[in-house]
């Protein structure tokens, strides 16, 4: 946790008195943080403000950067605040299965390795890795984002099998949307470099593929997924938690929307605030902005990075 | 293969035979622990977060006298050249986990922390030869982040023998020539070597030799740590308005 220093390190608004005298206020703060975890939260709640002193509907400053992991064939950092998420692929050849012979396959990972958090135990892994694994897995499979046909080579005898590992680095909230946002981000990155494949059994051995396309060549996205997470405390609708109130908050729902707008999933597991029509909605709209933030993030440094080749 | 050209005695990577790949050190990368860094050699990128000291989480392992240092080490699916999906208990992992562990204990003052844990923990991303290195290097960054107090610095560094020429800072391709590597880890002020290991075989004097140049690479790389070290405390210093 940040130690308070006497000239005005801490942003948020003290307890009680108005920021009163010093060492002892201060002291005082951090105290009651700590043991009222709830009580210190809802006074920040009563005037409109976060923890962080963020207003209620305001995501964290974002940032992607590209081409980060050189030995992979796309990858992609991630930072929403505090958490980051890196996340890489890399592209191999496999025979496909006889039932889907023209198709490639994707295959997602998601890793919280003990560095994110003090509370993931080296040995255990953290419980919420695998529920984020195939969360995003079934995400990008259903939000159409690659067109597994795309990934083909050679129909029956040989395509592109796309290994996505993505790993938490640092872990303080909203893991799923930086994950998506860092695989997508990989994908908007990934250079197919038109590998020679040899088929056992052909003559020649050679793939007409990457003879045609001397040039790397990149891969064709369509309904691209952006996602939102918003912690329900009461009646107050929270945009991209952090961990902290992660921790107090109990109900999350998390929104996917594609390029247009339409909605891939709504997940709310649980929780003690029950949802009306009205607040899914809400949730819909502040999503939309969102995924539109992310995209012009994501396009920026898209471009950044072409710029960077080219010169 | 002509790991060393012998009209121009260039190296593969257009480096001398006792350069240093190009390293960088950087403090505080993982926010949520007490102390991280990130280190490069070349392409090879390695973090480290340490926490600590923290209370013991194994009751049964707790000890009176002094702390207790754990250390796991693990690679990125994406770091080396093919993507291999590596089970976190495999033997490379475990055995490297604790040659840092206890290359880190013999720095580290633990008497003055005791009935308490200290983890260390290591991840490659991206994997070029002398990852161990590496990971011990981010590690007394990591450890001098999180003000854990240590005797002294801890470098380490590889060295090998290719054609005829003693070779310091073996990248991947040089490592698997098939040559000797020694990897070794000193405490630089005390001058005092708490790390060596080596694999195939090599002369005793052309042994002397090559350990010696790792010697000097731990060196440089000491002074290089000990630059970003005291940069980061001026930063430091000012945030805190002294």
């Amino acid at each position: 946790m940040a130690t308070t220093a006497r000239g005005g390190g801490e942003r948020e608004p003290a307890a009680g008195s108005g920021g009163g005298g010093g060492a002892a206020a201060e002291m005082e703060v951090e105290a009651y943080r700590r043991l009222f975890p709830v009580a210190y939260f809802e006074r920040h709640l009563r005037e409109s403000v976060r923890l962080d002193a963020r207003p209620l509907a305001s995501p964290r400053d974002t940032s992607v950067a590209l081409g980060l992991v050189g030995s992979a064939d796309g990858s992609a950092l991630v930072k929403f605040g505090d958490t980051t998420m890196v996340a890489a692929i890399k592209l191999e050849v496999m025979t496909p299965p006889a039932e889907s012979s023209d198709e490639g396959s994707v295959a997602v990972d998601f890793y919280m390795p003990p560095i994110c958090s003090p509370t993931v135990r080296p040995g255990r892994s953290a419980e919420v890795a695998p529920v984020i694994s195939k969360q995003l897995s079934d995400v990008i499979m259903s939000s159409g984002m690659i067109n597994l046909k795309d990934l083909c080579l050679i129909n029956g005898k040989a395509s592109w099998i796309a290994y996505l590992d993505i790993y938490c680095l640092n872990a303080d909230g909203s893991l799923f949307d930086a994950a998506l946002v860092s695989a997508v981000a990989a994908f908007t990155h990934c250079i197919d470099d038109g590998r020679v494949v040899t088929v056992p059994g052909e003559l020649e051995g050679k793939t007409k593929l990457p003879l045609v396309n001397k040039d790397k060549r990149k891969l064709m996205l369509n309904n691209v997924p952006f996602s939102l997470t918003c912690g329900l405390h009461k009646e107050h609708i929270l945009v991209d938690p952090t961990a902290e109130e992660e921790s107090i908050i109990e109900t999350f729902v998390t929104v996917v929307l594609d390029t247009l707008g339409r909605v891939v999933s709504v997940y709310k597991p649980g929780g003690s605030v029950l949802a009306y029509t009205s607040i899914l909605k809400e949730c819909i709209t502040l999503a939309k902005r969102r995924a539109q933030q992310l995209r012009n993030i994501l396009n920026e440094s898209v471009s950044a990075m072409e710029v960077d080749k080219s010169s | 293969m002509e790991y060393v050209n012998p009209l121009t005695g260039f190296r593969i990577d257009g480096r001398r035979p006792n350069e240093l790949r190009q390293i960088k050190g950087e403090l505080g990368v993982v926010a949520n622990a007490d102390g991280s860094a990130l280190f490069e050699m070349g392409n090879t990128r390695v973090i480290v977060a340490v926490y600590g000291p923290r209370e013991v989480q194994n009751k049964s392992q707790q000890n009176n006298n002094q702390a207790l240092v754990r250390c796991e080490y693990s690679m990125a699916n994406f770091s080396t050249g093919d993507r291999t999906r590596r089970q976190k208990g495999d033997r490379r992992s475990t055995e490297i986990s604790l040659v840092i562990r206890q290359t880190m204990e013999a720095s580290i003052l633990t008497h003055l922390m005791p009935r308490s844990q200290i983890d260390i923990f290591v991840q490659v991303l991206q994997a070029d030869g002398g990852t161990r290195s590496a990971c011990i290097n981010a590690a007394t960054l990591a450890l001098a982040d999180a003000g854990i107090p240590m005797r002294d610095i801890v470098t380490s560094c590889t060295a090998g023998y290719l054609c005829s020429t003693p070779l310091l800072d073996l990248n991947y391709v040089e490592d698997s020539a098939g040559g000797p590597d020694v990897t070794v880890g000193i405490l630089s002020k005390m001058d005092k070597v708490t790390l060596l290991q080596m694999d195939a075989k090599l002369p005793m004097d052309i042994f002397e030799n090559v350990m010696q140049l790792a010697i000097e690479g731990c060196k440089a790389i000491a002074n290089y740590i000990r630059e970003v070290l005291l940069e980061n405390t001026k930063q430091l210093e000012s945030r805190r308005g002294g």
